[in-house]
């Protein structure tokens, strides 16, 4: 039996990412936990590569581990906390978790395992040709088809940048700072007062 | 190539270890934020392999979207966050307790 | 067409074992002899005044966030521009409505001065 190459590198970035998973629950601090993040982030784009789906992988890069994630630590780091009250319960809730965990795991597995998804069921499509482009057909499809819903993404990101700059800006009238406009545009007037005076006798 | 239901199974795996992480961490806000952002990349996962072995496109454009909206959603929630720090100094879920819930 | 991805594989591979070996080597030849004074802190002789972190400033967060806001808008940017001939002008005119919707965004966030850096 030929070793498939796919199957190989599917193993080995799933073990990562449900590694890199566990680990962004369990960590006990909150910069750990972020960075674990970005690893699940990192591998599971790895594995949308291998079902062709391109542009949605390097989205998932550029857009979550290159902006989202960079957040995220912006605000663990900004907020200072103190780790120790904020995990208490910590043990406590293991064994519950654990269930609900395990019930959710084993609910699914029982919906894969049934006749429906077994693997010989549903077989995988032939590999994508050498010039597609999913990209171009993700394009297609979402500029003709999903028009309206692209302009809703539009309104939704609108409303994002509406709320975060009036939630969190806030002027400081107390700072000084100097405004180079009028800097420049003083004149000699304004700054030098000439006086006369009488000569001392 | 890969079977479908290995997909699947991660998928499963990786939202029921976010199910556990809210469980687990239910007192640190930011920790549970991230858990929800897990459990959307467990989704989006389903919806690519489904989307790949069904051969239709539909699937990816709806995880675009996924995830368009999951950046703004973030993005306001951790604004949300740094207003309730700003004013309580905690982000401790049991201290946010003014409206008697 | 995933051979094509060969090259990143190959560069992700190596990078791993590069930076593992390093790490690795470190661990194993180095001498490791910490004792209680060598792993404090150092604050010019002083004992340290306060915890290293930092609190970053809340306009970083601002930033930050109007910069996730226009990777996505450049994120859609990317599947219009390569579908440009086959979408015809009704693509086009979308891709205007969207930029239009977020340019008032841009410009409400201009006008309140969250641009600014104080």
């Amino acid at each position: 039996m030929i070793l498939d190459i796919y199957l190989v590198l599917f193993w080995l970035f799933s073990a990562v990412a449900v590694f890199a998973a566990l680990r962004v629950i369990t960590v006990r601090n909150p910069v750990h936990a972020v960075l674990f993040l970005v690893l699940t982030f990192f591998t599971c784009a790895a594995l949308w590569m291998l079902l062709e789906a391109e542009f949605l992988a390097i989205v998932l890069v550029l857009v979550y581990v290159g902006a989202v994630m960079v957040l995220f630590l912006f605000v663990v780091m900004m907020l200072d906390i103190n780790v120790a009250p904020v995990r208490e319960g910590f043990i406590q809730y293991l064994p519950l978790a654990a269930t609900v965990a395990v019930i959710v795991v084993v609910e699914m597995a029982l919906v894969v395992g049934s006749k429906t998804f077994r693997p010989n069921q549903m077989a995988a499509p032939a590999p994508a040709a050498a010039g597609a482009s999913n990209t171009e057909e993700l394009g297609v499809l979402l500029y003709t088809k999903y028009l309206y819903h692209f302009e809703i993404a539009a309104a939704i990101l609108l409303v994002a940048i509406i709320a975060a700059i009036a939630l969190t800006m806030r002027k400081r009238p107390q700072t000084k700072y100097q405004n180079p406009a009028q800097q420049v545009q003083v004149r000699k007037q304004d700054r030098l007062k000439i006086i006369k005076m009488e000569p001392e006798k | 190539m890969i079977p479908l239901s290995h997909y699947l199974v991660l998928g499963a795996i990786l939202f029921g270890l976010s199910v556990a992480g809210i469980f687990l961490n239910r007192k640190n806000v930011i920790i549970l934020l991230m858990s929800i952002e897990l459990m959307l990349l467990a989704v989006n996962t389903n919806f690519v392999a489904f989307s790949h072995h069904l051969g239709d496109m539909t699937g990816q454009v709806f995880v675009f979207f996924i995830l368009t909206v999951a950046a703004a959603e973030a993005a306001i929630g951790l604004a949300i966050l740094v207003v309730l720090f700003r004013n309580r100094n905690t982000i401790n879920v049991a201290d946010l307790d003014t409206m008697k819930g | 067409m995933l051979e094509n991805y060969l090259p990143i594989l190959i560069f992700l591979a190596v990078g791993v074992v590069i930076g593992g070996a390093a790490l690795a080597a470190g661990m194993l030849i180095g001498s490791r002899r910490p004792n209680a004074a060598k792993d404090s802190p150092y604050e010019c002789g002083f004992e340290a005044f306060e915890d290293a972190r930092m609190k970053f400033d809340v306009r970083y967060y601002l930033v930050a966030i109007l910069f996730i806001i226009f990777d996505l808008e450049i994120a859609f940017l990317f599947p219009w521009a390569v579908v440009l001939d086959e979408i015809g002008l009704a693509g086009f005119a979308a891709m205007g409505i969207f930029l239009l919707i977020l340019v008032v965004g841009f410009i409400y966030e201009w006008k309140k001065g969250a641009l600014e850096w104080e």
